[in-house]
């Protein structure tokens, strides 16, 4: 019987590895020379790049670095070989259909957003003239003040160039709110031509007992800049107080607010205890004033 | 009851009685020695285990994060189980003027005692900080059960002192009276100091018995709320297994098992090693072999509603509990906890053979130990399913094993209360003289004759 079942689990794993290493993974040929229809610029590859981010970096890793999760087979490095030996119409067919630990795409990511996977991963072809760089990042500065009233953040942008901080049009500036455990991203806002930025608080958000929020003003990355952060600004909604713990209605209390029943009840029972011990030794006494008589 | 009329056979009889009761006081050989040195050893190896654990701290036990209740709650709660049998013999019995329970009640109070301070001691030392106990005086919150408890294990403490003490004082003159040169110096000093210049006149006669009949209206709330408390630890919590309405009759009915063996093992002790076998008749075991049948039944009906009720709904966490009890890593201690300590016991002490002085005293053995494992049951395994999820912690915080220390703390609780128990009975006689001898007729002046020899 064991044997059997021996022999039995060998050749199912025998099999299942076969269908792994055994074949190597081809594209059908018509699939193979599809043109992609995305144009290939730096706003189809940061796109590209968002999406990998979200959904394929957890098994591939960050470009070129070489931290793909350890399955078998070892999912490739975009930058590696393997990947960079694909045409555009094959990476397509493979985001899209999926093959063992590779899931499909199909039902999950847009056409487009595929075709824009497959941008970004030519950015690192050696066709292709590299269009998402890794410029070292720019120092900038950051001003921001809250309106209570209005619950806006203002926020003013600079950067440096050649030694000189001048006005940060067009950048994404991201505000949070600062939580016990990290921060919470509230929303993004473009700077103007004057590098000047307004950014809408939503209603939704939650502050502490009083609505005191702690925002958190940043750009991104790639900008060398201290984040602002905007202690106790009364945003917020008022986070509520569950009734339960502070309210006088529970048997298991601090001494502050017991209940006065359970107080008198103790301390009636003890001391009703303790009058009727202290009543017996006094008896006690009195049979020691008796042996004199 | 039969009154003797003629003086001089009083006397004699009184003089026998005197003689027999006070022979565990006099007699002193090889064996008082040698198990006093087994009493001191084992409490010597207990405080050095005490001293290893206050250095090193409760790393040395075997609990950890998730069961934070080991062996020494187990041991607490058999503890405050066994000191119950004195509020039920030397109360509870004396107040429904059951005759036989009379001679029995002084060995009751010595377990009471015992079992009481014990318990205290034990929480003490289950404390990773001893030093700061004071705290829970200090800053307690009155709504806390632990509150409640520390207060009445304390007042039942109190208790159970003034009643052993109360129906000692004719006693203490007795001895005072009638031990001259037989026993040291030291010990005349304290019968003296302790009889209070007893000289039994009506008036003191009647304040004795009128502070007895306080003590003993007294501990019956005390006595039932110490457990009942102790069960609250428990009950107050959401845990299964534990939180369960009848936990504290539970407790309770469980206690007076417990106890009523203990009280039987002791009794025959005594009849033994003192040669007291006409003062602890064969109907003295024959009744407690029916007492303990009835409180076992008690017991049983109480774990049959602990046990059936959960056990026909099977609620997810409480499942997991009682499987674990009936057929998982508890069940081998479980079933035979609940067979060798409760169901054969009754069965076999229903022969009136088995409720004969050695057969009870050897069931009562089981009946006691399996009362400590059975306390053992109901500690650990709830505690080792928390409602939390246990992960991201060592492996051995999962499952709960007491360590050499731990052993070594229990065991010494267990000889520290032989110890206060040895200490009682070389002290003071185990059956009250006065009560005993009015018992046989024997007129209360005689009592405080002084013998002309």
């Amino acid at each position: 019987m064991n044997k059997k079942l021996n022999i039995l689990i060998v050749a199912i794993l025998f099999l299942s590895a076969q269908h792994v290493f055994g074949q190597e993974w081809t594209v059908p040929a018509d699939k193979e020379n599809v043109t992609n229809p995305s144009e290939y610029n730096l706003a189809n590859v940061k796109k590209g790049k968002d999406i990998y981010q979200l959904n394929c970096k957890s098994c591939h890793g960050d470009a070129g670095k070489n931290n793909a999760l350890p399955l078998v087979p070892v999912p490739p490095d975009v930058v590696s070989e393997k990947m960079q030996a694909n045409t555009e119409g094959g990476l397509f067919y493979k985001i899209t259909a999926g093959k063992g630990g590779m899931p499909q795409f199909e039902t999950t990511l847009s056409e487009d957003d595929r075709w824009r996977l497959v941008n970004y991963i030519m950015n690192y072809n050696s066709k292709n003239e590299p269009v998402l760089v890794d410029a070292p990042p720019v120092k900038a500065k950051l001003l921001a003040s809250v309106n209570e009233a209005d619950k806006i953040v203002e926020i003013f942008a600079e950067y440096e160039n050649k030694g000189e901080f001048v006005k940060l049009s067009g950048a994404p500036i991201i505000i949070s709110a600062k939580k016990a455990f990290g921060n919470i991203e509230l929303g993004k806002v473009l700077s103007d031509e004057n590098g000047r930025a307004e950014f809408a608080i939503p209603e939704n958000v939650i502050g502490d007992e009083e609505g005191f929020v702690n925002i958190v003003v940043a750009l991104e990355e790639n900008f060398e800049v201290v984040p602002v952060i905007l202690d106790k600004a009364k945003v917020g909604k008022l986070k509520e107080v569950p009734k339960l713990i502070r309210g006088g209605e529970i048997l298991w209390s601090t001494n502050e607010n017991i209940q006065p029943w359970l107080l008198l009840t103790y301390l009636g029972a003890v001391g009703a205890a303790w009058l009727a011990i202290g009543y017996v030794v006094f008896q006690i006494l009195k049979i020691r004033r008796y042996s004199k008589e | 009851m039969k009154k003797i009329e003629s003086a001089e056979e009083s006397r004699k009889l009184l003089d026998k009685i005197t003689f027999d009761l006070t022979r565990s006081i006099v007699k002193k050989d090889e064996m008082t020695r040698f198990w006093f040195f087994i009493l001191i050893m084992f409490i010597g190896v207990g405080l050095w285990g005490w001293i290893i654990q206050i250095d090193k701290g409760l790393g040395v036990t075997g609990m950890r994060d998730y069961v934070s209740w080991g062996m020494y709650i187990a041991n607490f709660v058999f503890f405050v189980a066994v000191s119950l049998i004195g509020f039920l013999l030397s109360s509870a019995l004396h107040l429904l003027k059951i005759d036989w329970a009379k001679p029995v009640s002084r060995v009751a109070e010595q377990v009471a005692i015992a079992g009481v301070a014990l318990a205290g001691l034990i929480i003490v030392m289950d404390m990773g900080r001893p030093d700061r106990f004071l705290n829970v005086f200090l800053h307690g919150r009155f709504a806390s059960p632990i509150i409640w408890d520390v207060t009445v294990v304390t007042t039942y403490l109190v208790i159970s002192v003034l009643l052993f003490y109360l129906p000692l004082i004719p006693d203490l003159a007795l001895l005072r009276d009638r031990m001259g040169s037989e026993v040291p110096k030291w010990k005349m000093k304290i019968y003296t100091i302790l009889a209070l210049g007893w000289n039994g006149n009506a008036k003191q006669y009647k304040t004795v018995y009128h502070a007895m009949r306080i003590l003993m209206l007294l501990i019956i709330p005390v006595g039932l709320s110490i457990h009942t408390v102790t069960s609250w630890l428990f009950a107050a919590t959401l845990r299964s297994g534990w939180d369960t309405t009848i936990l504290g009759p539970y407790f309770v009915a469980g206690a007076f098992v417990a106890g009523s063996a203990a009280v039987i093992i002791l009794m025959y002790a005594y009849r033994i090693r003192y040669g007291l076998k006409d003062y602890f008749e064969d109907i003295h075991f024959d009744q407690m072999g029916k007492l303990l049948v009835f409180v076992s039944l008690v017991y049983l009906y109480f774990n049959i509603n602990e046990f059936l009720v959960p056990g026909y709904k099977m609620k997810s966490a409480e499942g997991v509990h009682l499987t674990n009890l009936f057929s998982g890593s508890f069940s081998s201690m479980f079933w035979i906890v609940q067979i060798v300590g409760l169901v054969l016991p009754i069965i076999l002490l229903l022969c009136k053979y088995f409720r004969k002085p050695l057969p009870i005293a050897i069931i009562s053995v089981f009946v006691l130990v399996s009362a400590w494992f059975k306390r053992y049951l109901i500690v650990i395994p709830t505690m080792e399913h928390p409602f939390l999820p246990v992960q991201n912690v060592p492996e051995n915080f999962q499952t709960y094993s007491p360590t050499s220390i731990e052993i070594m703390i229990t065991l010494f609780s267990f000889f520290a209360a032989l110890m206060i128990i040895s200490v009682l009975a070389k002290l003071f006689p185990v059956i009250t003289i006065w009560e005993y001898a009015e018992e046989k007729g024997i007129d209360k002046k005689y009592l405080s004759e002084t013998p002309k020899n």
